[in-house]
């Protein structure tokens, strides 16, 4: 809009005690970066939708026992594997007579645990790596990238077996999520490293270079904050991996054993999957809504930190 | 582009040596092919561990042991399995079992991946676009093995009630016994009806990750001044579009493809375990529970052999479709 036109919006000028009404078309707000960014991700439909439906299930699965009068581990011998709906059981019941929704609660409370520390551990690690191996270049670089290119030669899900078949005592849902976090960070380490070697060269990490800074600050004060995007989207979306690799392993036998994760509930319904249906669709249903939901938030969180993106006006 | 080629094929040598080093530091200290007659009652006597030890040699240094295993993978000797078997053979023939499986779901992956890729580039925010999204989403959503046995026990018999006949079958990868009485038709038609489910659910996660990424390309390559250039020149928009586009942006999904061997690889494990398929998979999970340690170590090298040797491919069909690489 040129300045022309604006004027002509303007109130005619003139001689008044009141102060002045402007009155345009549009207001423009000065918005931080931060601020864009989270409007951008506000507006995304499927963002917003994944966030709201992933956080009412976690709500549900760690408030919901408070007030559902069946526990997880609590027996009703009267009804062994009923189907919904009989007894009191609105999802059924399994072989030992204990409520399928009950253990659906706990099988989210458990699986966000493995999340939280299998997504922590990578985090740590892979940042770790990355920094190391993009900030320090050189032999540190070629070092920490082909080991990671050697890791990657090898099935990632083959690796987690062997590794999983040597603690037969981590069979539990924190057991399991410690074991695919310390080898989760591959991937990050690698996108983290890109970006660093990038954004060494540019002018304002020489400036603080010139400035006297140490590397530590330059790592922590100018390399992270800048990678922070891609590091909040991967960890996002790890979270997904991490639950569908518990699954894979805890069906092939080396996930968890005498606990209950969702990934557990899923195997576990697999084989009732022609007699007793309901153990199958709804854990596994469960399962795909909450990885589904997970994906959904970190494609919106990616578009929101991509400033090409115009769906949005910032 | 003569010693473009020999360099990488140098450089995937002395990774795939690297990788067996990592790979046999791995299974020795995961596995203990002893370790079955440890918690016996009663104990067998000290000397039957001393003489285990001694034939499996336990006690040598670690490269020793390296160097005899490897020199014994090179010359094709994978060893044998703690119960005396040579683990060569079976798993050669194991590998043709799960290679069908494996060489199918790529394929099939491929095309649908590029079929559906182009497809939502072209029509970008139109319902086609946002049902194949959807659908997209859900399949990388979906656990392999949850979706394996969906199609197991429910897609497989309503398809064959509706055929009436059983065409899709559910268990193993051919008929019990068809070999020794089927003519080679009836045995090749056999393996196929056992081969299409595992082929569609091991297909269906890398289908899902690859239609993305060719969406993303085809989306630039549609932007891009030469594809204007092409419609501005009068070509018709087909043409432009499969002459000009397509081409073009066929060639970032090789790399793609190629680093997806080690998840087709890994994930075809799930699909056997879930169709009983006697393949690699079969044989890696039960040498892992009975702690056995050459099987595993053949799997692990065959697999890395594999996933460094399609990457190698890779390299250089990429430098055959873009001069740039190898003019670099």
């Amino acid at each position: 809009m040129s300045t022309t036109e604006q004027r002509d919006l303007k109130a005619p000028a003139g001689p008044s005690d009141k102060p002045q009404v402007v009155e345009r078309e549009f207001t423009i707000k000065a918005r931080s970066q931060r601020q864009q960014i989270a409007r951008r991700f506000l507006h995304s439909k499927q963002a917003m939708g994944g966030l709201i439906v992933l956080a009412l299930l976690v709500l549900a699965g760690w408030v919901g026992p408070l007030f559902y009068r069946f526990g997880f581990n609590e027996f009703d011998p009267l009804n062994r594997s009923v189907g919904p709906g009989v007894g009191g059981h609105p999802l059924g019941t399994e072989g030992l007579g204990r409520d399928l929704l009950a253990q659906l609660m706990r099988g989210v409370q458990r699986s966000t645990l493995t999340i939280l520390i299998a997504v922590s551990i990578s985090l740590f690690l892979g940042v770790a790596v990355g920094l190391l191996a993009g900030y320090y270049g050189g032999w540190v670089d070629n070092l920490l990238m082909r080991l990671v290119d050697l890791i990657l030669t090898l099935p990632a899900l083959v690796v987690l077996i062997v590794v999983a078949s040597n603690f037969p005592q981590a069979r539990t849902a924190v057991g399991i999520a410690v074991i695919i976090g310390v080898f989760g960070w591959l991937d990050l380490s690698r996108i983290l490293r890109s970006q660093i070697l990038g954004l060494r060269e540019r002018e304002f990490v020489e400036a603080a270079h010139a400035l006297g800074a140490s590397d530590r600050r330059i790592m922590f004060k100018h390399l992270i904050p800048n990678t922070l995007g891609s590091i909040i989207v991967w960890a996002t979306l790890a979270g997904a991996t991490t639950i569908l690799l518990e699954a894979s392993l805890t069906y092939l036998g080396f996930g968890v054993q005498n606990d209950i994760s969702l990934g557990k509930l899923v195997s576990d319904g697999v084989s009732a999957a022609q007699t007793r249906p309901w153990l199958f669709y709804y854990p596994g249903i469960m399962l795909l809504i909450i990885a589904l939901c997970i994906n959904l938030i970190g494609d919106g969180i990616r578009d929101a930190f991509d400033p090409s993106n115009k769906k949005v006006r910032a | 582009m003569f010693f473009f080629t020999l360099r990488r094929i140098l450089s995937s040598i002395l990774v795939l040596l690297a990788s067996s080093l990592l790979v046999f530091a791995l299974a020795v200290a995961s596995f203990d092919p002893i370790a079955a007659f440890r918690t016996r009652q009663p104990p067998p006597p000290p000397e039957f561990f001393q003489n285990l030890r001694d034939q499996y040699s336990l006690d040598d240094p670690f490269f020793v042991r390296y160097w005899s295993w490897l020199s014994g993978v090179v010359t094709g000797d994978f060893g044998e399995s703690n119960f005396g078997t040579p683990v060569g053979p079976e798993l050669m023939q194991r590998l043709g079992v799960t290679a069908r499986m494996v060489v199918a779901a790529m394929v099939l992956a491929v095309l649908l991946a590029i079929l559906v890729g182009v497809l939502t580039a072209v029509r970008q925010y139109k319902p086609e676009d946002y049902f194949f999204t959807f659908l997209t989403y859900v399949l990388i959503a979906l656990p392999t093995f949850w979706f394996a046995a969906l199609l197991k026990e429910f897609v497989a018999i309503q398809f064959n009630d509706l055929v009436g006949e059983r065409i899709l079958y559910t268990l193993g990868e051919e008929s019990p016994g068809i070999a020794l009485y089927g003519g080679t038709a009836e045995i090749f038609w056999d393996r196929v009806g056992h081969l299409i489910l595992p082929t569609i659910s091991l297909a269906a996660l890398s289908y899902a990750a690859w239609s993305r990424y060719q969406r993303a390309t085809m989306l630039d390559v549609l932007g891009s001044d030469y594809m204007r250039l092409a419609r501005a020149k009068g070509l018709p928009y087909r043409r432009a579009l499969l002459r000009h586009g397509l081409r073009n942006a066929l060639i970032p999904l090789t790399t793609v493809v190629a680093l997806g061997v080690g998840a087709i690889m890994g994930g075809a494990v799930i699909t056997e375990q879930v169709f009983v398929w006697h393949g690699m998979g079969e044989y890696l999970l039960a040498s892992i529970r009975s702690s056995d340690l050459n099987p595993v170590l053949g799997w692990m090298i065959v697999a890395a052999f594999f996933v460094i040797g399609f990457n190698l491919i890779a390299d250089l069909l990429y430098a055959v479709l873009d001069p740039r690489i190898r003019l670099n």
